[in-house]
């Protein structure tokens, strides 16, 4: 795996995500496969190529959502912190911690999309929202992070043991 | 923070707010509309493929409640089997004139352009979709759209060349002037951050039951009168409150559309600020 495979794997994470995860249901919300992938990578990967594919996959769902370009974007850059915060490898697992920052990755992201429809004058429940939205897609998240997560190891551990000719 | 995380975060950061501001005046609309132009098959393309793996996931996330489902299922079903022979005749009819009745068809009146939805908006806070026709086929910002069958799904809130952004009524921004048809008892038909909707400034003594339809009101002229926005199933009595609240379903699923109409004979009225 590398960059190129990083942003392969970015791009279509954001296309399912526009086509194929509004479809899908989990205690009521949307899972985002988005923020799963960047998570995922972030803990399998490491944070260099994350920190790049952090504003591509801003770029490449703000041209393929409703928000106005940069939204996104600006919505997932909170984690180009968290990947200093992983590095701090403050558990043996890097399942713990990726689970933790998947979750909080969430509340940011849909608290800046909140902060922003607020701002443009939208009318926000904020009790509903954080009961409604914020925390299930948290846990729907963090549920989703498990398989992803899982088939991120499974791959690097293949590529790693491939013996050498 | 190192320096080299924080320099990336600004560089993010101040380009995201680069973006936002250009995207004010629709800089990017081109590069935007072309993007989903481009992605629109591909879209169209997935949403076909993986909609049974939805479905089985959907079905699992509901599987601790089916349990119970089953059992009012049953109690349900022997309650309406014996009403099913009384209804089987007429519902059947129903059926026949549901399955010949097109909207085209009972309303020559009005033009409306086909579209395909090929995208959702895929944040949580709204609920909007992408449909395969724009400016260049005639849609424009404001009109509104309905499904094959003719119940209301939402306005047009962005019309790009070849896509339009579609807000359904279930979008927590949505206000819809809502009547119920058997009383006329008038309110404003808004939606939530859960998908569903309320008809809310409807009168504490005022007549609405479940079951009554939901219709759209002229009042605001943002919509036509008499489009079927839902069905009251739920009337709550809010003691010491001035209005009941009125729990709305639509009448088709707006999570599932595949193809909607777009009422281009109507136009949105430009009420002038008093």
């Amino acid at each position: 795996m590398n960059v190129t495979l990083g942003l392969l794997a970015t791009l279509v994470a954001v296309l399912l995500q526009v086509s194929v995860m509004p479809a899908i249901s989990v205690f009521g919300v949307h899972p985002n496969l988005v923020i799963v992938l960047l998570v995922a990578w972030m803990s399998v990967r490491g944070r260099r190529e994350t920190l790049l594919l952090i504003p591509a996959a801003g770029l490449l769902q703000g041209l393929l959502d409703s928000q106005p370009l940069g939204l996104a974007m600006l919505a997932l850059a909170p984690l180009i912190i968290m990947t200093e915060v992983h590095e701090l490898h403050l558990t043996e697992s890097d399942l713990a911690p990726a689970l933790a920052l998947v979750a909080l990755a969430t509340l940011v992201y849909e608290t800046t999309i909140l902060l922003s429809l607020a701002v443009t004058g939208d009318r926000i429940d904020w009790v509903a929202s954080v009961r409604d939205v914020l925390v299930p897609a948290a846990i729907a998240n963090a549920l989703l992070l498990l398989p992803v997560y899982g088939l991120m190891r499974l791959a690097s551990f293949d590529f790693s043991r491939r013996p050498a000719y | 923070m190192q320096v080299r995380t924080r320099t990336w975060l600004s560089l993010v950061v101040a380009a995201s707010l680069v973006f936002l501001a250009a995207s004010r005046i629709a800089v990017f609309e081109p590069l935007e509309n072309a993007a989903l132009s481009v992605a629109a098959p591909v879209e169209s393309a997935l949403r076909d493929v993986t909609r049974p793996i939805a479905d089985f996931v959907n079905n699992l996330a509901d599987l601790n409640t089916l349990a119970d489902e089953n059992q009012a299922l049953r109690e349900d079903n022997e309650r309406l089997t014996g009403e099913l022979a009384r209804l089987r005749e007429s519902e059947r009819e129903a059926q026949r004139l549901r399955d010949l009745v097109n909207v085209r068809d009972v309303r020559p009146e009005d033009s409306f352009i086909n579209a395909d939805v090929f995208a959702q908006e895929p944040n949580n806070q709204q609920q909007r979709i992408a449909i395969n026709r724009g400016t260049s086929d005639g849609i424009l910002k404001g009109m509104i759209v309905l499904t094959r069958q003719g119940s209301l799904v939402g306005r047009v809130s962005e019309a790009l060349n070849n896509v339009a952004w579609v807000t359904l009524i279930t979008d927590p921004s949505s206000a819809v002037s809502g009547q119920i048809q058997a009383s006329r008892v008038q309110g404003v038909v808004v939606g939530s951050t859960d998908g569903s909707l309320t008809l809310e400034f409807v009168e504490e003594t005022a007549d609405v039951k479940e079951g009554d339809l939901v219709l759209t009101s002229s009042l605001g002229g943002l919509y036509p009168a008499g489009e079927v926005i839902g069905q009251v199933v739920a009337v709550s009595p809010a003691a010491q409150e001035l209005f009941q609240s009125v729990r709305v379903e639509p009448l088709a699923d707006l999570t599932r559309l595949e193809s909607v109409l777009v009422l281009v004979s109507f136009q949105p009225a430009q009420v002038p600020a008093p």
